[in-house]
């Protein structure tokens, strides 16, 4: 069922818009080819962004940065409650996200999908996003420079959900 | 702040790198990462032109509007700089609803053309407004109802039950989303305070940022 729904989802979407613009007198394919140049040069726009982003990521993910963080507060963070396994995929999750994946898959398959640290990875992964690259990306395309509050709100948005997630796969379990 | 992010994620990559003796895979990720970069935008080319062009079809059949006047409310809370009947409102509840309903690809092209608009009632002002911080925040709160790729991963995993995570996944994502809205509402009224963000201190107030 949920297989169906999530397949199903963008087809009904496109037959929703397409047929309604069509009925409604709408050059569907003129309108679209229209929309469609400006989204490519958009893409070409960013392109300089995720360099820069990527490159970053990857010399923070190569250096071995994680496993050090891991290693000084794995202490400090079980003492409030969250456990050795699940602070890797914590503090890589906001930042990288093949990285994130990566981890990810490796620890399910190690704690077992339906334990309690694996039900806590799940849904860390499904409840959060990349905050750094989708900040980067929307503001680069805007051409922002200054992006003011947005980096602190979201990376303590993205906390705030993470650790409701252990907290609530510890009450369920 | 980007400038100064990249500049601690770059510094201190490379110097753990070289003092932990790791040089030789912080120089493969370094150079590797380019052309991961370039096929993740040839990607996006695609779902870019997809997407911007079918946003255009539904903005013309009128679908755009019908949507954005369905969340009105919600918009003149969350994003009080935004003009009735301006193009961002329907913009911004494409891309919600693209989020929500987890169309992955759809969902980085409809941000990037709401944030667009959102510049555009800015000045395209090289500093973020209010609305595009707000924009931004909510969407990197991720509010998935199906978070397809995960329960595919737990599939393949071996579990008994894959979806059974949904209801604390939403639970979850409801938690940093408000969390988000919370905080960014009360930064953006402390605005020019921290200096450090460079909030523009004082200047080029705009009549959205004296609202909001």
């Amino acid at each position: 069922m949920m297989d169906f729904l999530s397949n199903a989802a963008i087809p009904a979407v496109v037959l929703l818009i397409v047929v309604t613009a069509y009925i409604r007198g709408v050059p569907v394919f003129d309108a679209f080819v229209e929309g469609a140049k400006e989204g490519a040069r958009t893409a070409f726009d960013i392109l300089p962004v995720m360099v820069g982003i990527l490159a970053g990521v990857a010399v923070l993910n190569g250096s071995g940065l994680i496993d050090m963080l891991t290693g000084l507060l794995q202490k400090p963070a079980e003492a409030i409650g969250i456990p050795r396994e699940i602070l890797p995929l914590l503090l890589i999750r906001p930042f990288s996200g093949s990285a994130s994946l990566g981890l990810f898959s490796e620890q399910i398959t190690r704690v077992g999908p339906d334990t309690f640290l694996g039900r806590a990875l799940s849904t860390i992964m499904g409840s959060s996003e990349t905050v750094l690259y989708t900040l980067a990306v929307y503001f680069g395309a805007a051409n922002v420079k200054n992006t003011r509050h947005a980096v602190a709100a979201s990376l303590i948005s993205s906390y705030a959900g993470m650790l409701a997630a252990i907290f609530i796969c510890r009450i369920i379990e | 702040m980007l400038n100064v992010i990249w500049v601690v994620m770059l510094f201190s990559g490379i110097v753990l790198g070289l003092v932990t003796g790791r040089e030789k895979e912080v120089s493969d990720a370094f150079l590797s990462s380019c052309s991961q970069a370039v096929e993740l935008a040839l990607v996006m080319v695609g779902a870019m032109c997809l997407w911007s062009g079918l946003m255009r079809v539904a903005e013309k059949a009128g679908i755009v509007d019908a949507l954005a006047r369905l969340l009105k409310g919600v918009f003149r809370f969350l994003f009080p700089g935004v003009p009735k009947g301006h193009p961002a409102n329907g913009a911004i509840a494409m891309s919600f609803s693209a989020d929500l309903l987890g169309l992955g690809n759809a969902a980085t092209p409809l941000g990037i053309l709401a944030m667009k608009e959102l510049s555009n009632i800015n000045g395209n002002s090289p500093i973020a407004s209010n609305d595009m911080v707000m924009f931004g925040v909510i969407n990197a709160a991720c509010i998935q109802l199906i978070p397809a790729t995960i329960l595919i991963i737990r599939q393949q995993a071996g579990s008994t039950d894959p979806s059974g995570i949904i209801p604390c996944v939403w639970v979850a994502s409801f938690v940093s989303t408000v969390t988000g809205i919370i905080v960014a509402k009360a930064l953006a009224r402390v605005g020019r305070i921290p200096p450090k963000y460079g909030a523009g201190n004082g200047k080029r107030l705009k009549p959205s940022d004296r609202r909001g």
